[in-house]
């Protein structure tokens, strides 16, 4: 592609208000972006993982299921990727696409304090994990890395990346002051004014935990290679968390601008702009019934806004456009909020929206000898039902919370607090206790909740997994530790 | 836009390093599976297949994940009203197939080259007391060896150090040390050479019961047998003829094809599969020439009339063959698992111990199956090929 009609379309998006980070292209063979793709980041530091999705990515790509135009990072410069074998009009609105997402990249909330120099980082990252599979094995260090990633759903994004450690445990001094009839009550406060004693932080961790790597990072037994490894698997969770948080606004944001800017742009061949718009026509599928595509979804529901307050813009309701209104959505939402604030009635009727579900809300299995045919119906056309389906998965960065309750050199007790969400998969849970108990060296602990409401204990220790239920608890709450405990 | 780093992009493929990595990581799980997987129904009805499927249940990326009891529905779009079936799953029962541990879950499977499995189950075996006869057309197992460079070659065989070594070469000599662009002529590739073993030709006899008392379990025990170690000697010995035959009361060869679809019934004469064998050897087969082996299958359930016959005949093969294996599908009704016995041995069993000389000779084979696992075993018992080299 011609460089100056990217310095025009570059032009372009600057006048239209736009405000990203210099965009770098690099084009490269399919092969290399089905790498590029893998990782997430192509710098990342090694993991067998990254080994299957390659092999996944190579295969649908062979077999034409995907195709992926470009892959676009999270930086200053952004670094995007382009596939060789694009056409001309593809990479018009390839390069379109990416100053919208570099330009969300750089305003919205929710990347706010994002590492924008990730792609350096990483390769540093890659660099010191290097170090440490050649120091203690291959092995060992997939086998931190494995743990690792199997926790890094479990950070707290309001506590941040950065964190102190809790306040040391300690004793605060009160005065107490006696009123004038105390003494007939307590005759040891006939003395006069005392001194109370409170225990500050007797706890630990003080407060439910949920940043579950953070926690282990600083008080669990570990190396100090062990601990970076849990810190780089942390910090790169962190950095991709925003996207995970707003992919139907990014992707809604960059199809809306490349529909945009190629409308407006005047060097364009009628050939070209048939090509585009197939390709857009692509971009913009509703996707299969029962999986919409976010990029459709995002890109309708900000037609849909910037419709609606030009509407009232007009009729002298607001005192913003509807393309300045976009501009505020972009700034302060993330897809949760965006969902709730925009996606209106009219717009799921339009786009006919319905939730969908078992026909046998529960599904219990009567026999489980015999096959089952499971049947999917319709729930539901209403607005709220649909928000809340679509917005309910990506609670707690899409995974189930978890916390830690309470944690010493005996034993470590986690609780399963999204129950309203649904139930743990046990077989999964089991795995990660063996995890969490290979970090801390004590026997760890999970309260959860099976699918018949009953709070359950899962354990792990020595002698391997194990679950009981809990026991009605009498007496006061705090004394968890001290009751007895039933085998399973 | 810039393409001047596409070759070097090019070159940097960390994709196929992990690919490989994970590949090492299935196989390792693989291995510490196999007993499981030797009866796992994938892979032995993958008929003709190279690439089988495998569950891979214990390579999972674990995580805290809901279960299936999560609550929520999921969002599409299109026509319909509330209550409108869109769809429809079958959900197998657990008696059927290899289910999850949990009901409806997904299980990750993988695709693994059925020649990586039986090498890694039977990498030590071969067959036993191989000899080298005379006249023979040699068996050829092949190896790769990388030992050299060249200019040409094919692109998964770049060797990168000596490209890039190359590349700053020309540069430097072009006056910029340093380096860029990769040309075709800078490239190298590592280039392999086959390494050819020689080993003796050999011909196996496998002889399977079809009759009627072969009930599909013990058919199933007996047909994975077969399976793995067709395959194995297919593997591992790419001249090796092999014969099937298949018997009730009569026997008859049969194509491979053929021999895997049970469908007979009727009584069982065992010396029927046996004669038939011998008939073989003599016609196709001199011992001048070739290694023999014959290797029957049976739940042993033969009229008693014909055992006498089997252990003449058994006597006679060994004369003719390097080994002989008899292997018995044992009774495992329902009324024997009741009666908490293990199984029992057969009556032809019985004739094979009183007779005495056949128990005593170490070419003579014989193994019991009592369950599918124990299939693992009995190959490893009719394969080993440890002091068996050369009698």
């Amino acid at each position: 592609m011609r460089d100056n009609r990217i310095a025009d379309l570059e032009q372009l998006a600057k006048d239209n208000g736009l405000d990203f980070f210099p965009v770098v292209f690099e084009v490269v063979s399919a092969n290399t972006m089905n790498n590029v793709c893998a990782y997430g980041l192509p710098t990342r530091a090694r993991h067998w993982s990254y080994g299957r999705s390659y092999d996944h990515q190579r295969i649908y790509g062979e077999m034409g299921f995907s195709k992926v135009y470009e892959m676009i990072t999270n930086n200053d410069p952004s670094y995007a990727f382009v596939l060789d074998s694009n056409t001309e009009a593809q990479n018009l609105l390839i390069v379109a696409h990416c100053f919208g997402h570099s330009d969300f990249f750089k305003n919205n909330a929710a990347f706010h304090g994002s590492d924008r120099n990730m792609a350096r980082h990483a390769a540093e990252h890659a660099n010191r994990i290097d170090q440490y599979i050649e120091q203690h094995g291959l092995d060992a260090v997939e086998r931190i890395m494995d743990i690792a990633f199997g926790l890094d759903d479990h950070i707290d994004i309001h506590k941040g990346l950065y964190r102190k450690k809790y306040p040391k445990r300690h004793i605060e001094e009160h005065l107490v002051r006696v009123g004038e009839f105390d003494d007939l009550l307590d005759p040891r406060k006939a003395k006069g004014p005392s001194r109370i004693r409170e225990v500050v932080n007797a706890t630990m961790p003080p407060h439910p935990e949920k940043d579950l790597l953070w926690f282990f990072i600083h008080y669990a037994p570990l190396e100090d290679w062990e601990r970076d490894i849990l810190d780089i698997v942390r910090e790169e969770s962190f950095y991709f968390h925003p996207q995970r948080l707003t992919k139907i606004m990014n992707e809604g944001w960059a199809v809306y601008w490349h529909a945009e800017l190629l409308h407006q742009y005047k060097d364009i061949t009628p050939e070209e702009m048939i090509d585009f718009a197939r390709t857009h026509e692509k971009v913009v599928q509703p996707g299969n019934p029962f999986d919409i595509n976010p990029y459709y979804l995002g890109y309708r529901i900000y037609k849909d806004i910037e419709k609606r307050w030009d509407e009232k813009h007009a009729a002298g309701e607001s005192d913003i456009t509807g393309r300045q209104k976009i501009f505020e959505v972009r700034r302060d939402e993330d897809d949760i909020s965006f969902l709730r604030n925009y996606l209106t009635i009219d717009l799921v009727q339009e786009l006919k929206l319905f939730t969908f579900g078992r026909e046998d809300e529960e599904g219990k299995d009567e026999d489980e000898d015999e096959d089952e045919e499971i049947l999917y119906e319709i729930k539901s056309r209403m607005r709220e039902e649909v928000v809340e389906a679509l917005v309910r998965p990506r609670y707690n960065n899409w995974a189930p919370k978890i916390v830690i309750t309470d944690a010493s050199s005996e034993k470590i007790c986690l609780r399963h607090d999204s129950g309203e969400l649904g139930t743990l998969n046990f077989r999964y849970a089991e795995h990660m206790l063996e995890y969490i108990w290979e970090l801390w060296a004590a026997p760890v602990e999970l309260r959860v909740k099976d699918d018949d409401g009953q709070d359950i204990v899962l354990l792990f220790d020595e002698a391997g997994f194990s679950k009981r239920l809990l026991e009605e608890e009498f007496g006061f709450a705090d004394d968890d530790d001290e009751k007895e405990e039933k085998e399973p | 836009m810039n393409d001047s780093y596409k070759d070097i992009w090019e070159l940097r493929q960390p994709g196929r390093r992990d690919s490989q990595r994970h590949r090492e990581r299935i196989k390792k799980a693989i291995k510490e599976n196999l007993r499981e997987l030797i009866a796992e129904e994938n892979i032995i009805s993958s008929d003709g297949k190279r690439k089988v499927k495998v569950p891979v249940r214990y390579l999972d990326m674990w995580r805290f994940k809901f279960g299936q009891n999560r609550k929520g529905k999921g969002v599409g779009h299109g026509d319909g009203d509330p209550g409108d079936i869109i769809a429809k799953d079958v959900k197998r029962g657990k008696g059927k197939g290899k289910a999850g541990d949990q009901p409806g879950e997904e299980i990750y499977e993988e695709e693994v080259e059925l020649a990586e499995i039986v090498e890694m189950m039977l990498e030590d075996l071969g067959l036993p007391w191989l000899e080298n006869k005379e006249n023979q057309v040699e068996i050829e197992t092949e190896e790769m060896v990388f030992h050299d460079i060249a200019e040409k070659g094919l692109p998964p065989n770049v060797d990168l150090k000596r490209t890039l070594i190359e590349n700053l070469k020309r540069n430097s000599l072009a006056g910029k040390p340093s380096f860029g662009k990769i040309v075709p002529d800078d490239l190298r590739y590592r280039v392999w050479e086959n390494v050819i073993e020689k080993h003796s030709n050999a011909a196996v006899v496998l002889i399977m019961d079809r009759s009627g008392s072969m009930t599909d379990d013990k058919k199933y025990i007996v047909k994975s047998f077969f399976f793995w170690m067709v395959s194995f000697l297919r593997l591992k010995y790419s001249n090796v003829e092999v014969v099937f035959i298949a018997h009730d009361t009569e026997a008859r060869e049969v194509e491979e094809e053929n021999f895997f679809a049970i469908a007979d019934g009727g009584g069982t004469r065992i010396s029927s599969g046996l004669e038939l064998a011998k008939t073989i050897i003599e016609a196709r087969f001199p011992m001048s020439i070739w290694n023999n082996y014959v290797f029957s299958f049976s739940d042993g359930e033969n009229w008693d009339t014909d055992n006498e016959r089997c252990i003449t005949l058994f006597r006679e093969l060994l004369g003719m063959c390097q080994a002989v294996g008899y292997g018995e599908v044992e009774y495992s009704d329902q009324f024997y698992k009741w009666a908490g016995w293990r199984g029992t041995w057969s009556t032809l069993h019985d004739a094979i111990e009183e007779a005495g000389d056949l128990m005593s000779e170490e070419r003579f084979l014989s193994a019991s199956i009592v369950k599918r696992e124990d299939v693992y075993n009995c190959l490893r018992q009719f394969l080993d090929v440890n002091g068996k080299e050369r009698p």
